[in-house]
């Protein structure tokens, strides 16, 4: 049946820069916030912006993500029309490519969008967090007639640099588009969600697709040539929380904004839920000897030690004496009695034995420069005693340690 | 196939429980931080395998229709089978009664349509307001090799005069039982009953014909000799909640480690309603210590030996001891609480004191401002 508006969800990536928490997974399916993973936000913003059909674009990995989405009951998108579809790359009678780049995985998907004849496709990523109203940046993009409409935010002219900037003109016309620019002409940054005019999209990716010298990319490829051919862009300016999460560094920063009041980014808030599968467990015990403070803590963990500045997921354990500050610990992990966890992230079902110790707050490293959070890959047991200095990650696919 | 099916009996009773059954049935009554009375004995079901489970309904039960809803939560929103609510209003109807069965077995016998369509060999039938962790699959294999007519579960924990008791034979064989009497001795029932789907329906057939509608009068005590019924055993925790003191006390004794390993064992897991709601969050300022907490609390200022369940906030400055919160609570900042039981969306005021005894804690009704 025919949707006004269909959302692709960019979810393929492997997330290399993720890798010790992704090895078994897609980074979308990293955990988040204690009780989410990443991808039920732009999930649960799709739901609340009245989008009813996406399609998620995933190839690295997917088994878990894939069960993860299931039906997409969580977040409302088990329709009898529309509702959520995992698209993997497929076989055709042409024969089959693994998705090259974000444009190709949507044009090898244009049977997918067609079978809804929408007007207008959000396309969105799949590894950011933040809450965002699809439906009125799509009343913008109708009112202004674009043929793409980019989301945008402004940022430190310092960190400029590191985004793909956009240049406006004052009705908002994106004028110019520079990606990762050396000298940033403007502080607008492009967030990575467009809105396109399906027939304009359509269009553009079948041309991209014949250009052998193209690296079939939406920053690098279909956004240049639609400004280049002078498709009308307009840019709409995006103000709350925004974070694309695609390193631990960053990862542990939305953690830690998420208990930091003011930093935009409150879960609490009841006008725009976050959904996500729920798991089966008990409330949390929080013990007679606990000390919690400034920390989100999920349901079925129960709490006997320290807990501080910390976002501890669903049925950890953190035994009596233990001490955790600054660290984001995923689901299932068990810090033993006496163990100290600092500045670090803990993968899922990580075991730290009584005695050992894993991070160190920054203050106590000689050199600024050498210090950095302690990372552990999921089901990483560290032994009674073992340090795990700052800035190392282990990861047990490897059987060793990998300096960062 | 397990081959048994559950029937769960949710109605109105008089008990001391006050406030908590003014807008609900006993087995909506929120419970353990994040889950409805109900919720144990239909994860208990869903735990043994039980895939069909009829639940009738009874008086206020608009809470319990919204909290079973499809009875997704429970996998149980199935094409075939699966969660059926059924209100039993007709066969009183025709017998120009109050609109309200009597007893379990005219409940039944409202709902004897339903029970002919039974696709299991076996039923189990139980009360809505017990809270308890059991392995009715065990229960069954006991019922089949004693090869009882009706095997009900009991317990040797003693309660008080108005429940029912049995007396065992050595054979654990029920040969007595009694209600009210002064002081109890034996087995006290749980009214948990196994029995073949065929008795069940014979005994409803002949309890209609003769007018009886209870199934302690008719079948336990009157039926006794021409019935082989069994007693299984259980001594872990059972909760029957049906006055404030026992649903404070047997709550708070979740506060121990060893009750909640017994209630929340991990190879039994107790499943109650999905919900969305995120982490909860201790701010700086909060203190929360030996406390059980549901998610999305939201909490600033001192808890202690509570009970907190989903969406509660306590406010900078407030302190809440030996409290249980119902969903929603917020505890202005400043107010003090000590053996309170708040209800649903209730609000206690900026430095408001409320103190109840721990023998007779205070209830706040439903969407109160204190």
């Amino acid at each position: 049946m025919k949707k006004e508006c269909v959302a692709m969800l960019l979810a393929g990536g492997q997330g290399s820069r993720l890798y010790v928490l992704t090895g078994d997974m897609a980074k979308p399916a990293v955990p988040f916030g204690g009780k989410f993973r990443i991808i039920d936000f732009p999930l649960s913003n799709c739901t609340n912006s009245g989008i009813d059909t996406v399609g998620v674009l995933t190839q690295y990995r997917p088994l878990e993500l894939n069960s993860y989405i299931g039906n997409g009951q969580p977040w409302e998108l088990d329709r009898v029309d529309g509702g959520v579809h995992i698209l993997p790359p497929y076989q055709s009678a042409t024969g089959a490519s693994w998705y090259k780049g974000t444009a190709n995985a949507i044009y090898q998907n244009i049977g997918f969008v067609d079978l809804y004849e929408p007007e207008y496709v959000a396309v969105l990523s799949g590894d950011h967090i933040y809450k965002m109203d699809y439906s009125d940046m799509l009343r913008c993009h109708k009112e202004s007639g674009a043929a793409c409409t980019i989301s945008v935010m402004e940022v430190p002219w310092s960190e400029a640099k590191r985004f793909g900037i956009m240049s406006v003109d004052e009705a908002d016309r994106v004028t110019a588009f520079a990606e990762k620019p050396k000298e940033p002409k403007s502080n607008l940054a492009s967030m990575g969600i467009y809105i396109f005019t399906w027939d304009k999209l359509r269009q553009y990716l079948i041309e991209d697709e014949a250009d052998s010298a193209s690296e079939n990319d939406f920053g690098k490829n279909i956004i240049p040539a639609m400004l280049h051919r002078g498709e009308m862009m307009t840019a709409y300016r995006f103000e709350g929380y925004w974070k694309d999460v695609g390193t631990l560094d960053s990862l542990w920063d939305a953690n830690m904004d998420m208990l930091l009041p003011g930093s935009g980014l409150n879960l609490l808030d009841k006008s725009w839920p976050i959904y996500g599968r729920s798991t089966v467990c008990p409330p949390t015990m929080i013990g007679p000897a606990a000390d919690v403070g400034n920390s989100a803590i999920a349901k079925g963990c129960t709490i006997n030690g320290e807990v501080k500045n910390s976002v501890v997921s669903i049925g950890t354990v953190v035994g009596e004496g233990a001490s955790v500050t600054y660290s984001v610990i995923m689901p299932g992990a068990v810090i033993e009695p006496g163990a100290q966890v600092h500045y670090a992230i803990v993968g899922e079902n990580c075991r730290i034995s009584s005695g050992a110790s894993v991070g160190a707050p920054p203050e106590t490293a000689a050199d600024p420069d050498q210090w950095g959070i302690a990372v552990l890959g999921p089901g990483t047991v560290v032994a009674p005693g073992q340090q795990v200095a700052a800035k190392t990650m282990l990861d047990r696919h490897q059987n060793g340690e990998v300096r960062a | 196939m397990n081959g048994m099916h559950g029937i769960i009996f949710s109605y109105e009773k008089k008990t001391g429980l006050r406030e908590l059954i003014e807008h609900r049935v006993h087995g909506s009554i929120p419970f353990g931080g994040d889950y409805r009375v109900v919720d144990f004995m239909l994860s208990n079901m869903v735990n043994a395998g039980i895939t069909d489970v009829g639940v009738i309904m009874h008086g206020k039960c608009q809470s319990m229709l919204d909290h079973l809803g499809s009875g997704k939560s429970w996998d149980l929103s199935r094409r075939k089978g699966g969660l059926k609510l059924l209100p039993a209003f007709a066969y009183t109807e025709h017998r120009e009664g109050a609109g309200q069965f009597r007893g379990k077995m005219e409940a039944l016998g409202c709902v004897k349509d339903y029970l002919s369509h039974i696709r299991q060999d076996h039923v189990v039938l139980c009360d809505s307001d017990l809270v308890i962790n059991l392995p009715l699959d065990d229960v069954l294999s006991e019922h089949l090799r004693t090869g009882a007519d009706i095997t009900a579960v009991c317990t040797s924990h003693l309660g008080d005069s108005s429940d029912t008791y049995f007396k065992l034979d050595d054979a654990g064989r029920i040969v007595d039982t009694v209600r009210d009497v002064h002081t109890p001795v034996g087995y006290r029932c749980l009214n948990i009953y196994v029995m073949s789907t065929e008795l069940l329906l014979r005994l409803v057939e002949d309890c209609m014909a003769h007018n009886e509608y209870s199934f302690r009068g008719a079948v336990l005590q009157k039926r006794a000799a021409t019935l082989r019924i069994g007693g299984y055993v259980w001594d872990g925790y059972a909760a029957r909640i049906n006055t404030i003191q026992t649903y404070f006390q047997r709550s708070m004794e979740l506060l121990r480690p060893e009750m909640r390993g017994e209630l929340f064992c991990p190879a039994r897991p107790i499943i109650g309603k999905v919900n969305d709601a995120p982490s909860s969050y201790i701010d700086p300022t909060g203190e929360c210590v030996n406390s059980l907490i549901a998610d999305g609390c939201d909490i600033q200022g001192t808890v202690k030996n509570c009970i907190l369940f989903r969406g509660v906030q306590v406010e900078k400055g407030a302190e809440v001891q030996n409290c249980i919160l119902f969903k929603g609570t917020t505890v202005k900042s400043g107010a003090i609480l000590r053996n309170v039981i708040t209800d649903k969306y209730v609000t206690i005021k900026e430095n408001g004191t409320l103190m109840g005894h721990e023998s007779y804690p205070l209830v706040i009704a439903r969407n109160s401002e204190v």
